[in-house]
């Protein structure tokens, strides 16, 4: 029962990890309809942007934090400017090409700066791991921050966008672009801040990845990127709680896999979750169903 | 004179909405018959029906002898109905002539196999599809665009495509959704006669959708009103446009 | 009738030359060869030149054809690199001829892609757009983790299988063929450039004329148009269907000569995994969806610019990804199409008048 629990406790921290990014996929393709197969490296970039904040510019934690975040909002706009924006028209297999160009273009640009040769991340979680149940269980404190930070920035998330002018702004643009600008929303104000606030949950899913996992690659934000593209295709694709739930869905079903069925066969399983949703409700768990007018 | 299209209290609801409601028509053949209302009655929700893009809650529709309530679009089309699109529906990026070929797809057959081997069959039954859908874009004056992008055509000139197209599925009815839709009064004039000579030369009956007052009373020998997705009235096309309760739907109090 | 016919003739002229440039291309490598111009580098790329040809054709089928975005073709390849390689390592000590036996194997490879497209493609293929991608996605990740997984033997008492580890396979003696994350080694070096090229010739001839005939004109009309398509009486499932079941079994082939040209095969997400499939799409939308000449031209530019670029040494992916990028502004992004334009009026003002009358 106690290894359940913290194999459950586990996959919460892991699914915690997949929302936030899933969050940053879901606000960029509910805003701009497309599939940012960079997002994933954004992460890494935040990685290495901490890891270089930390440990060799010798920055406290919550500055490390920042810097890692403020890079990646940078970054995040400069890519929607420079590679996305004059794609807005074009057809969306061209930007999909585009992403997976910019993708590759971060990892090698990494790969030259920082070798392929793994860093080791120092966690950036000060907290003493506490014991539950007479010392039967243990919860590391990067499982509690990672829990913790996934709900408030949800919440926070929720918020701002149901109860700011910015939010609406994005609602609008997100269910028609031309009547929003009619409407005066600065739609390319908009886009550029749902990047910006999409690659900064990316620099922040990015610490408490390597926090838990603690091995940096110019390839760690790939895998992480696909898995969260799926749990948010599992939500519903535009839902901030539908990338919740896929996120937290996904990160437990693939510990309770692990632990439980096959370490080798996890993600199968997590895949094969997936196609069984979308079947079910083509659209994802919380997903709009959209009608074609004859 | 036996009924091409028998409709009984046909009907639709979309969660709880009565979107058409008792919908009764009896269309004879080669009859041209109108269908109006204002907009939002349900007029398009019936070729919906009649098409089986929707499936029906109630009633049944019959076509000639064969019974048809609850066929999917597919099977439909064999059976005989043929259609054309409020907002033009071509295949953009294949030819004129191929968008006609493709609707002749099921009276002109060969495998897949003969087709990537290149057979005999392959090549004839190839000529004579060729030979059939430039007759059928020659009555529509469209035959010296056949090698034009369908979305290359004028507007108009789709329009028509999209008749050729459906007259090419062979049907014993067709379908037509707005056909003089944004079309300016000389077009309009020509679309007449079009669909006029449409009835003559292949001996069809016709059930078309129209806002163009002009249109309907010119062409079409018999109308069905229809208000809130219920028939108002129906009868010969000059009595029902003159009838008060109609004029008053269009018009409002 | 006369147009009509002048079009035809226009795409059999297209096709040809299509066929001519494979055949043209080879004659010259074979040559260059023979006169030991070629560096072993070179030489090894052969092969994988075709292969690749082959996949970005495939998927064109599915991409630019029948209109929906795949993501998973490299679990088809997957698939027919594994079926095929088995039944080549059980032959192996037989006395079946070798030409027999990999003739053999290239069906059985293409049957059993074939059969898993054909599955996989009755749920898939009732999504769309997006959810389609991503599901295609997964369904090339879970055939390479499964095969990751899988052990399988054989011995007196039949064929084993496990997806645990050796010994579940419960041998009594015999050989296992497929082990776990080690794959299979020792398949028989069955493929040659030659061999690569009649494949791909035969793929394009199918392909071709497939698209130029009466179900590649349905798949093509569905595409465009999905509710008019079946309105004229066509079913859309079955023929998205039938195009992805060829498309599937098209790639199961690139497999094939995949196993049969390394001499231990695994199953690695370099080269059956996401990534893989992604590489794949890029040939496609580079060389022009719906285009097949164009499939192949960026399928062989692609894998050669690499290579070209291996002097620069860490610099070639990043130059590679540069280009990428660079190429997917300058074809499709509406500014960028209009300053070229621009450029190109102020170099010579008739070459454009001639680009706009075609069609």
């Amino acid at each position: 029962m106690m290894s359940f629990i913290s194999y459950l406790l586990n996959g919460l921290s892991l699914g915690s990890v997949y929302a936030i990014i899933a969050l940053g996929y879901t606000m960029v393709y509910g805003i701009a309809k497309m599939l940012n197969f960079a997002h994933g490296d954004i992460l890494m970039v935040g990685g290495y942007a901490a890891f270089i904040a930390l440990n060799s510019l010798g920055l406290p934690v919550p500055v490390a934090v920042l810097v890692s975040m403020v890079v990646c909002t940078l970054l995040g706009i400069s890519i929607e400017k420079i590679a996305y924006k004059p794609l807005r028209k074009a057809n969306s297999l061209s930007v999909l090409i585009t992403a997976i160009g910019v993708s590759y273009l971060l990892q090698n640009l990494a790969q030259l700066i920082f070798t392929a040769n793994p860093k080791s991340f120092t966690s950036f979680v000060g907290i003493e791991p506490i014991k539950l149940a007479g010392g039967q269980l243990t919860v590391s404190g990067e499982t509690v921050v990672t829990i913790v930070t996934c709900v408030i920035i949800v919440v926070c998330l929720v918020t701002f966008i149901n109860k700011t002018k910015a939010g609406q702004a994005m609602l609008a643009v997100s269910e028609d672009k031309g009547a929003a600008t009619l409407m005066g929303v600065d739609v390319n104000g908009t886009i550029s801040l749902t990047f910006a606030i999409g690659s900064a949950l990316a620099a922040i899913g990015g610490i408490l990845l390597c926090s838990a996992y603690p091995t940096l690659t110019p390839t760690t934000g790939a895998m992480p990127g696909i898995k969260a593209f799926v749990a948010a295709v599992l939500g519903g694709i535009g839902s901030i709680p539908g990338a919740f739930i896929g996120g937290i869905i996904l990160g437990v079903l693939e510990n309770l896999a692990k632990a439980y069925i096959s370490s080798k066969l996890s993600d199968a399983i997590v895949f094969s979750v997936l196609i069984i949703v979308l079947l079910v409700k083509p659209t994802g768990i919380l997903g709009k169903k959209i009608m074609e007018k004859v | 004179m036996a009924a091409m299209l028998k409709v009984d209290s046909l009907g639709i609801s979309f969660g709880g909405l009565k979107a058409v409601d008792n919908f009764n028509v009896e269309i004879e053949k080669n009859e041209l018959y109108g269908l109006i209302g204002p907009n939002g009655a349900g007029k398009t929700t019936v070729f919906n029906l009649l098409t089986g893009v929707y499936q029906p809650t109630s009633g049944q529709i019959v076509l000639g002898d064969d019974n048809i309530t609850g066929l999917d679009c597919e099977a439909i089309s064999k059976k005989g109905i043929a259609r054309t699109f409020q907002n033009i529906r071509l295949f953009s990026q294949l030819s004129v002539l191929d968008n006609v070929k493709v609707g002749l797809h099921n009276r002109h057959e060969y495998s897949t196999l003969d087709g990537i081997f290149r057979t005999p069959k392959f090549r004839k039954i190839e000529r004579e599809m060729d030979e059939k859908a430039l007759s059928l874009l020659k009555v529509f004056d469209l035959d010296g665009f056949c090698n034009y992008k369908a979305s290359n055509l004028p507007y108009g000139q789709q329009r028509k495509l999209e008749i050729a197209r459906a007259l090419a599925t062979d049907p014993k009815l067709l379908l037509l959704d707005e056909p003089a839709a944004g079309m300016n009064p000389n077009e309009t004039e020509e679309l007449m006669n079009t669909i006029r000579l449409v009835r003559d030369k292949f001996d069809m009956t016709i059930l078309l959708i129209e806002h163009d007052m002009k249109l309907v009373s010119g062409i079409c020998d018999r109308l069905t009103v229809l208000n809130f997705g219920q028939v108002l009235k129906q009868g010969q096309t000059q009595d029902v446009l003159h009838d008060p309760e109609v004029v008053k739907a269009y018009l409002g109090d | 009738m006369d147009k009509v016919i002048a079009e035809k003739k226009k795409i059999t002229r297209s096709n040809l030359i299509t066929f001519a440039m494979v055949i043209i291309a080879y004659v010259i490598v074979e040559i260059m060869i023979n006169t030991g111009n070629v560096s072993s580098l070179f030489k090894g790329l052969l092969v994988p030149l075709c292969i690749y040809s082959i996949l970005a054709v495939s998927l064109n089928l599915v991409v630019g054809i029948s209109g929906e975005l795949s993501l998973g073709h490299a679990g088809f390849m997957c698939i027919g690199a594994f079926a095929s390689s088995t039944w080549s390592m059980i032959m192996k000590s037989t006395s079946m001829p070798e030409g027999l036996r990999f003739f053999i194997a290239i069906v059985i490879g293409a049957v059993t892609a074939a059969f898993f497209g054909f599955l996989i493609g009755i749920p898939v293929l009732r999504l769309k757009g997006d959810y389609l991608a991503i599901v295609t996605l997964a369904f090339g990740e879970i055939i390479k983790n499964l095969v990751n997984a899988l052990y399988f033997g054989i011995d007196a008492n039949g064929l084993h299988f496990s997806l645990e580890d050796s010994m579940h396979l419960n041998m009594d003696g015999g050989t296992i063929i497929i082990k776990g994350a080690q794959g299979i080694t020792g398949t028989p070096k069955n493929s040659n450039f030659t061999i690569g090229v009649i494949l791909l010739l035969i793929v394009l001839f199918i392909v071709l004329n497939l698209i130029n005939s009466r179900t590649g004109r349905a798949v093509m009309a569905i595409r465009d148009n999905r509710i008019a398509a079946e309105s004229v009486g066509l079913n859309a499932t079955k023929f998205k269907l039938l195009a992805f079941t060829i498309s599937a079994a098209i790639a199961g082939v690139g497999g094939v000569l995949y196993a049969h040209n390394l001499s231990s095969l695994q199953a690695l997400p370099k080269n059956f995994g996401y990534n893989q499939s992604i590489m794949i799409l890029v040939f496609v939308v580079m060389g022009g969806i719906g285009n097949i000449r164009g499939s192949v031209v960026a399928a062989v530019v692609l894998t050669v610019l690499p290579e070209l670029l291996r002097g620069l040494s860490d610099y070639r992916m990043l130059i590679y990804a540069v280009v990428l990028i660079l190429m997917m502004l300058c074809t499709s992004a509406p500014s960028w199409i209009q300053y070229r334009e621009r450029i190109m009026m102020s170099f010579g003002k008739n070459k454009k008048v001639n680009g706009k009358e075609s069609n």
